[in-house]
């Protein structure tokens, strides 16, 4: 028998799913009936975003030439978020699909995702897809390909996942273009885990590819990177229906179970071998996921204090199963002078934080406040040493700083050629770095920036699709750090510095950032019997000022009728007011003043 | 009697169905003081306003109607008052829009079935357009000493603004009219801090005000309240409300001038002549006793505070008490809370004594009390002469301060 491992890459949206599915039942693995719409996609947010966080691993058979081949689909994470498991995940592959939308063209992460391919040194198979559509244009995108990629344009396969052309031809294809499983390189067992799920009832199931030997029901195994043993209890490909087997053999493709507990015992990237008779050596790539945009998670109730502390629990609950379905987010419980008791988090990405938040509130049913988002920065002191911190307040005091380094991204962009003037301004506005142009069509061109990851976290995105009306895509990769001239800036309330207010940014951005962040709060924050100001501070030096005037005149006349019962109600309603604000020195500051100091624009 | 607990639905249509003042627990005390009787008719109604008020005109009126209703509602109330009343205070809506014959049957029932004391304030509040001698002479003889004339301001420009409709040359006659009939117990209401006023033109009408040898003066700053025209236009910006200093400014010169005239400034907006301080507001802001009379009316008796119902219509059709609404019965913290509030506004301020027994009650007494030095040491109050008061930056921030120690 034959053995072909592959993946579907793409750019969102662009029908991977929907292609998927269609193989799926080309191959008879589904029948008609039971086709739901996107089949690989268990969790219902994935459904509704149309993209793909968790990988999984189908089996599907497919006759060619008169032999049967076992095709072991491996679905990958779509978003370069999760780069470092959608290269995993293409690890366990020897070739991939790169699907491109006949009517989108060649958008930025389909370029990311081709070159984590070729990396890896997978075959790709083009496919221009959505052929169906009216607007399609195939040839056009089919050059496009081979502009950017390098793929003969004739060797684009064209086909409609959503009516089924082209498939059967994609599916010979597969068996006939991607290369077979290199034969074993040492007679040990060795097998990557290139994911894993978390199941209430059977522990962390753990999705692998044999590369050498083989696994059997009732092994002693041993993982090479975190030394952890285990027994396997249970092995299994999925037709997709999960199906029990002895034993994967090399090459295979399927899931493990061996009463593993908690989601971090395994990673992603590890080396599976027996415990009885070790590899010497992991197979290549395993490293640490690593956290680089962080923010603050609180329970959105403003009620009473007993209430509060109940929604926390519920956060907290719901962090900590989630967390079971995600070893790659991390959280540490914090208090907010402002905010009470809450989360801050470290994700791999945007995209990554974005989908932990939803994922929170629907799964967890807790409504959430969120904080804006910041990167990890690296420390260098004086002596030598580098500490990593993630949040203002913790930088170490200033004269034993020698320099503060931060994450550097690449980043491309694809627009319409009659936007890069834009574009190229605001990356430079943002600190970026012109690396290069690509020419995609007579239309559209590829643009390569280096940027601070800080610069693109909070609204990039949404300025880039606004400049290219929605046509412009991004991606981004980090390359490593860099340093800069980055200040922490104090926010003093009425000469009292506010540490939650505390940001690092760059020296020159320092002052029309502060002068925004004072100009916000002069409205957030209430008028006092007293006059209030506002200061931004580099190390004890004012950099920008506003004021709040006191107020001169609260008081009402009016008690007709001896309504005493209304009077006393407006006053309350002042005085509720002020509960739930926070009481810096003898400032009383409203919630919202924190948040929106941490959401104001740069 | 059904108990209080079950009583306090917020649904004013619920309650306005279910019960009546003799529902409440309110019999044993010395009773109400004080009367207030509230009525609701308004020929045109000023953009300001958001009282309870109807503009009915024609023959088809229900002010006759009205009338019968509210002698039924004084005969019913008649057990509840056991004690002489000190004071009666007629508001509205305006209330010299009835007619003299339907005030003459009102005075009489009063006089007939409710204790007078001897000294007796009796205030009606007066309309300068709807004062006529036959009107006076009806009230003087049933017993009137005092007329509240809503003057407002005497410049017509402002007066428009507040789509104030009186002729401001009738306030000159109104007060004349009530001399020559024998009431010289005068007030008048001005409003200050009226969109397009400065501090000269206010200072003006003060002055104005000043010359027509009134008694009392009470000196309102313009209230923004929701749901009346005059907020309307402010939002969308048809007028401009007077800056919050300009406001303070003319609020702390009418102070001065007040005085300089010989005013006793005895309450926040409140300027007397010696001695002629407003009984029936005293009672309000000394947290006694009064008895509400007519729709949307307001009492408070033996520590309950409720509200006739406000719609003339179920006013009118349910009886001899009218439906009551709104009743609430504070606890020890409350109702310490509003003594402080009320009677804080006076500018004698509360006496130390009184102050500690206060303080004494309820659970928030610490709090309050520290609420209080924090006021004293921001200036805003201060303690002199053994009473609590506020100073004049105080004031100016009444409100603020009475939010804190409330």
């Amino acid at each position: 028998m034959h053995v072909r491992n592959f993946s579907i890459i793409a750019h969102i949206d662009h029908g991977k799913s929907t292609l998927a599915d269609r193989l799926l039942q080309f191959t008879k693995a589904v029948s008609e009936r039971d086709a739901r719409d996107q089949l690989l996609d268990t969790m219902d947010l994935e459904r509704e975003r149309g993209i793909t966080i968790k990988a999984s691993a189908v089996t599907i058979h497919h006759t060619w030439q008169g032999e049967d081949y076992q095709l072991n689909f491996i679905d990958t994470p779509g978003h370069v978020d999760f780069a470092y498991e959608v290269s995993r995940a293409l690890t366990a592959c020897e070739g991939a699909i790169l699907v491109v939308d006949a009517t989108q063209g060649v958008e930025a992460q389909t370029v990311a995702n081709a070159y984590l391919a070729v990396e890896n040194d997978l075959e790709l198979i083009p496919v221009v897809n959505k052929i169906d559509l009216p607007t399609a244009r195939p040839q056009e995108v089919a050059m496009e390909i081979e502009q950017v990629l390098g793929l003969p344009a004739e060797e684009c396969l064209y086909c409609s996942a959503k009516t089924g052309e082209g498939v059967a031809e994609l599916l010979d294809r597969i068996c006939e273009r991607l290369p077979p499983p290199a034969p074993p390189e040492t007679d040990k067992t060795r097998a990557l885990i290139f994911d894993s799920r978390y199941d209430d009832y059977r522990g962390v199931i753990v999705y692998c590819r044999v590369f050498d030997g083989a696994l059997r029901v009732g092994d002693r195994i041993r993982m090479l990177g975190t030394g952890r043993h285990y027994t396997i209890t249970e092995l299994g490909r999925h037709t997709p229906t999960p199906t029990r087997v002895d034993e994967l053999v090399h090459a295979e493709v399927g899931y493990l179970v061996a009463s593993i507990r908690a989601l971090e015992d395994v990673r992603v990237g590890d080396t599976i071998t027996l415990d009885t008779d070790p590899a010497d050596k992991p197979l290549p790539g395993y490293r640490e996921p690593k956290q680089m945009v962080f923010c603050e998670f609180y329970p959105a109730t403003t009620t009473g204090d007993s209430g509060r502390k109940g929604e926390f629990e519920t956060l907290r609950d719901a962090i900590e199963k989630l967390r079971l379905n995600d070893a790659s987010f991390v959280f540490d419980a914090t208090h907010s002078e402002a905010l009470g008791f809450g989360f801050r988090c470290g994700f791999l990405g945007l995209l990554h934080m974005e989908i932990i938040q939803q994922r929170l509130e629907r799964e967890g049913g807790v409504e959430i406040v969120q904080t804006a988002p910041t990167v990890s920065y690296q420390i260098v002191l004086r002596d030598g040493s580098v500490k990593e911190i993630h949040n203002p307040a913790d930088l170490p005091d200033p004269s034993t700083i020698e320099s503060v380094r931060e994450p550097l991204v690449k980043l491309e962009i694809i627009c319409p050629t009659e936007n890069i003037g834009d574009l190229m301004k605001l990356c430079d506005g943002r600190r970026g770095t012109y690396k290069g142009q690509r020419f995609i069509s007579q239309t559209r061109q590829m643009l390569d920036f280096e940027l601070p990851l800080a610069e693109i976290i909070y609204d990039f995105h949404d300025k880039l699709k606004s400049i290219t009306r929605g046509y412009g895509t991004m991606d981004y990769e980090i390359i490593g750090y860099h340093a800069d001239k980055l200040v922490k800036v104090d926010i003093l309330v009425n000469e009292v510095a506010v540490e939650a207010m505390s940001l690092i940014c760059h020296r020159q951005a320092a002052e029309k950032r502060s002068r925004a962040i004072l100009q916000t709060l002069r409205k957030q924050i209430a008028r006092h019997q007293f006059e209030i100001p506002l200061q931004a501070a580099i190390g004890g030096k004012i950099i920008a000022r506003e004021t709040i005037k006191a107020v001169r005149k609260n008081v009402t006349a009016k008690c007709y009728g001896g309504d005493v019962t209304r009077k006393r109600k407006l006053l309350e309603k002042q005085k509720k007011g002020k509960k739930r604000m926070k009481m810096v020195g003898s400032v009383s500051i409203p919630q919202e003043a924190f948040l929106a100091v941490l959401t104001t624009e740069q | 009697m059904i108990p209080l607990a079950q009583l306090t639905t917020s649904d004013p249509r619920l309650q306005a169905l279910s019960m009546t003042a003799s529902d409440l627990p309110l019999a044993g005390g010395p009773g109400p003081r004080g009367l207030y009787v509230h009525v609701p008719f308004c020929v045109h109604k000023c953009h300001y306003c958001d009282f309870y008020s109807l503009v009915e005109t024609g023959p088809d009126s229900r002010r006759p109607a009205f009338t019968d209703r509210l002698i039924e509602e004084i005969r019913a109330a008649a057990p509840r008052v056991p004690c002489p009343l000190q004071t009666i205070f007629v508001g509205g809506g305006t209330p010299t829009l009835l007619e003299p014959g339907l005030w003459a049957r009102l005075l009489a029932a009063i006089r007939t079935h409710l204790p007078l004391a001897p000294g007796l304030e009796f205030t009606v509040e007066a309309n300068p357009d709807s004062l006529e001698p036959e009107l006076l002479d009806v009230l003087v003889r049933g017993g009137v000493n005092r007329l509240s004339i809503g003057a407002q301001s005497f410049n017509p420009r402002l007066l428009a603004t507040l789509e104030r409709r009186h002729d401001p040359a009738n306030v000159r006659r109104a007060v004349g009219l009530a001399r020559a009939a024998g009431i010289t117990n005068v007030n008048l209401d001005l409003i200050f801090g009226i969109p397009g006023q400065d501090l000269d033109t206010w200072l003006a009408d003060l002055d104005e005000a000043v010359s027509l040898e009134p008694l009392h003066l009470s000196c309102y700053s313009l209230m923004y309240e929701p749901n009346t025209p005059l907020t309307a236009r402010m939002r969308s910006g048809a007028i401009r409300r007077v800056d919050e200093e300009v406001e303070a400014a003319m609020y702390e010169a009418t102070i001065d001038r007040l005085h300089e005239a010989g005013f006793e400034h005895y309450e926040i907006s409140s300027w007397a002549r010696p001695g002629r301080a407003c009984a029936h507001n005293l009672l309000y802001w000394r947290n006694e006793s009064w008895w509400p009379l007519g729709p949307g009316a307001a009492g408070h008796v033996e520590g309950i505070r409720w509200k006739n119902v406000p719609r003339l219509g179920d006013y009118l059709r349910v009886g001899p008490l009218p439906p009551i609404t709104d009743v609430e019965q504070l606890d020890e913290d409350g109702t310490v809370g509003e003594i402080l509030m009320l009677g804080l506004r006076l500018t004698e301020g509360i006496g130390e004594a009184q102050l500690r027994t206060l303080l004494a009650r309820g659970r928030r007494g610490p709090q309050r009390a520290s609420a209080i030095e924090q006021q004293v040491a921001a200036g805003l109050l201060a303690r002199r002469d053994g009473f609590l008061r506020f100073t004049r930056a105080g004031l100016l921030l009444a409100d603020t301060v009475l939010a804190e120690v409330l």
